[in-house]
C-alpha cells in the first residue's frame, strides 16, 4: 500500500471501531462496523494477488451480508419497542437477528467457512488484525446486548464453533489456516458465559488478544506461512524455537500457564449456574485444538527435519530483524497465571 | 384511492424484481429508476414533501446519472437483457409469480392491507410543536437539523463516504 495512503486507511479502521463501542445509538453502531469493514479492505489486499483479492472479496461479502442483518434487527427493534438505544433490552425476533449478525462478523459457526480462507489468503500482519482488532467491535455491541439474549441458541452456537474449530484445524499444515480455527474456537469459548457473567467474555478476549498477538508477531519474525518453514526455526532464529512450546500450550490452555485462565473461569462461571454437560464437552473438544499445537511443538523444537548439510551451519548469527514487542508478549503469555488474582478483579 | 399506497409498494417490489433477476447494468440501472420514481411517489403519499422532491433531486437526478453514464461507458455488444437468456427471464417470472400470490393472499385477509404496516392510517410528517405558527413540516426541519443536532452523523458520514472513494482506489490501483 502507498505509505500516504495508509495513515487514512488505518486511522479509519481505529475510528471505526471506536464509534461502534463509544456510541450509544443503533445507528451510529452500524455506521462504525461499517467504516471498519470498508477499511480493512485495503488492508487485506496489502499484496496485490489474486488470492489476496478472492480473500478481500469473500470478507466483504460476509461483513456486509451481515450487517445487512444487523440493520434489519435494528429497524425491527425500533418498530417493536421505539428504542434507539443500545442499552435497552431488545425484543427477541431482532435479538436472535442481531446474534445471527454478529456471529457472522465473529466466524462464529456455523458461518465460520470464512475464517481459515480469509485468513489463508492475507499477508501475517492483516491475518494478525482481522483475528484481533475485527473482534472488539462486534463483541462490544454483543456485551451490550447481553440481557436480551436467547441463551440456548448461543449456547448451541459455542458448541458448534468449538467443535468446529477444533475439527477443521486437525489436517491443516498452513499456519494461518491453523490460526483461523484456532480463532473460531475461542470466539466459542467466549460467547458461552456472555449470558452468565459478560465480564469473563472480556476478560477470555483480552487474554485471547494477547496471546494471538504474539503467535502471529513470532511466526512473522522468520515468515513463516506453513509447517515446513516453521520446522526452519531452529536454525533463522534459535532462541524462538524452545519458545514456541510454551506459547502454544498457552493458546492451546494447558494449567500452569496464562490461556488456563480464561477456559478455568468460564467453566468455574458455568458450573456455578449449574451446567455441567456443556463445559465437559467444551473442553474435550478444546483438547483436539491443543493435538495440533502439539504438532507445532514437534515440527518447531522436539525434531530435526531432513535438511542438507549446508543448512547445519548457520554463518549469520545475528538477527537483523527487527522484534516488535516480542518478549513482553511471551512473558505475559505463558506467566500471568500467578498473579490471577489480581486480573479476577470482577468476582 | 384508499389502495393506492399498497398498489405503490406491489409496483416497488416488481421493479426491484426488474433489476435483481440480473440482468445487464443498463437493463438494472433502467429498472432502478422505475423503481426509484415509485419509492420517492410513496414518500410523497406518506406526507414528506421535502424529501421525496429531494430525493428526487439528488439520488434520480444525480446519481443515476452518472450511474447512467458511468455503465454506457462499459458497455458491452450484447448486454444480457430480460428476454436473452433462461436464467433472466426465469428468475424474473418467479419473482413477479411470488408477488402476484403475496397480493391475492393480503387482498384476501378480513383486514386487507394491513400486514407489516398499516397502509391506511400512516400519518403526515408534521410535528406540532414551536413558537409561533406551532406547526412544523417533520421532513424539511429535519435537513436542518441535520447540521445543527446531526453534525457529527454528517461529519462521519462524509468522512466514510470519502475513505470508501479512496479504498476503491487503493484496491484497483493493483502494486
Amino acid at each position: 500500500m502507498n505509505p500516504l495512503a495508509q495513515p487514512i486507511i488505518y486511522t479509519t479502521m481505529i475510528t471505526g471501531t471506536l464509534i461502534t463501542t463509544l456510541s450509544s445509538h443503533w445507528f451510529l453502531a452500524w455506521v462504525g462496523l461499517e467504516m471498519n469493514m470498508l477499511a480493512f479492505i485495503p488492508i487485506l489486499m496489502k499484496k496485490t494477488n489474486p488470492r489476496s483479492t478472492e480473500a478481500a472479496i469473500k470478507y466483504f461479502l460476509m461483513q456486509s451480508t451481515a450487517s445487512m442483518v444487523l440493520m434489519m434487527a435494528i429497524i425491527s427493534n425500533n418498530l417493536l419497542s421505539g428504542c434507539w438505544t443500545t442499552t435497552s433490552y431488545i425484543n427477541q425476533p431482532p435479538s436472535l437477528m442481531m446474534m445471527t449478525a454478529l456471529a457472522m462478523k465473529l466466524g462464529m459457526a456455523p458461518f465460520h467457512f470464512w475464517v481459515p480462507e480469509v485468513t489463508q489468503g492475507t499477508p501475517l500482519t492483516s491475518g494478525l488484525l482481522l483475528l484481533t482488532w475485527q473482534k472488539l467491535a462486534p463483541i462490544s455491541i454483543m456485551y451490550q446486548i447481553h440481557p436480551s439474549i436467547n441463551i440456548h441458541i448461543l449456547l448451541t452456537l459455542s458448541t458448534l464453533s468449538t467443535a468446529m474449530g477444533s475439527w477443521g484445524g486437525l489436517n491443516q499444515t498452513q499456519l494461518r489456516k491453523i490460526l483461523g480455527y484456532s480463532s473460531i474456537t475461542h470466539m466459542g469459548w467466549m460467547m458461552m458465559t456472555l449470558v452468565y457473567n459478560p465480564m469473563t467474555t472480556i476478560f477470555y478476549l483480552t487474554i485471547y488478544i494477547i496471546l494471538t498477538t504474539t503467535m502471529f508477531l513470532t511466526l512473522n519474525l522468520s515468515s513463516s506461512t506453513t509447517t515446513l518453514m516453521l520446522s526452519r526455526t531452529w536454525n533463522k532464529s534459535t532462541h524462538l524455537a524452545p519458545l514456541m512450546a510454551p506459547i502454544l500450550m498457552s493458546l492451546g490452555g494447558l494449567p500452569p500457564l496464562t490461556g488456563f485462565l480464561p477456559k478455568w473461569i468460564i467453566i468455574q462461571e458455568l458450573t456455578m449456574n449449574n451446567s455441567f454437560l456443556i463445559p465437559s464437552i467444551m473442553t474435550i473438544m478444546t483438547l483436539l485444538n491443543l493435538y495440533f499445537y502439539m504438532r507445532l511443538i514437534y515440527t518447531t523444537s522436539l525434531t530435526l527435519f531432513p535438511t542438507s548439510n549446508n543448512t547445519k551451519m548457520t554463518w549469520q548469527l545475528e538477527n537483523t530483524k527487527p522484534m516488535p514487542l516480542i518478549p513482553p508478549l511471551i512473558i505475559t503469555s505463558t506467566l500471568l497465571l500467578p498473579i490471577s488474582p489480581l486480573l479476577l478483579t470482577f468476582h | 384511492m384508499a389502495y393506492i399506497l399498497f398498489t405503490l409498494s406491489v409496483l416497488l417490489v416488481m421493479g426491484f424484481v426488474g433489476f435483481s433477476s440480473k440482468p445487464s447494468p443498463i437493463y438494472g440501472g433502467l429498472a432502478l429508476i422505475i423503481s426509484g420514481v415509485v419509492g420517492c411517489v410513496i414518500v410523497l403519499n406518506c406526507g414528506g414533501v421535502y424529501m421525496g422532491l429531494m430525493m428526487f433531486l439528488v439520488y434520480l437526478g444525480g446519481m443515476m446519472v452518472v450511474f447512467g453514464y458511468t455503465t454506457a461507458m462499459a458497455i458491452e455488444e450484447y448486454p444480457e437483457t430480460w428476454g436473452s437468456g433462461l436464467e433472466v427471464l426465469g428468475g424474473l417470472l418467479v419473482g413477479l409469480m411470488m408477488e402476484v400470490m403475496l397480493v391475492l393472499w393480503v387482498l384476501s385477509l378480513d383486514e386487507a392491507v394491513v400486514v407489516v404496516v398499516g397502509f391506511s392510517d400512516t400519518g403526515d410528517w408534521v410535528i406540532f410543536e414551536g413558537e409561533g405558527s406551532g406547526l412544523i413540516r417533520g421532513d424539511s426541519i429535519g435537513a436542518g437539523a441535520l447540521y445543527d443536532y446531526g453534525r457529527w452523523l454528517v461529519v462521519v458520514a462524509g468522512w466514510t463516504l470519502f475513505v470508501g472513494v479512496y479504498v476503491v482506489i487503493e484496491i484497483v490501483r493493483g502494486n
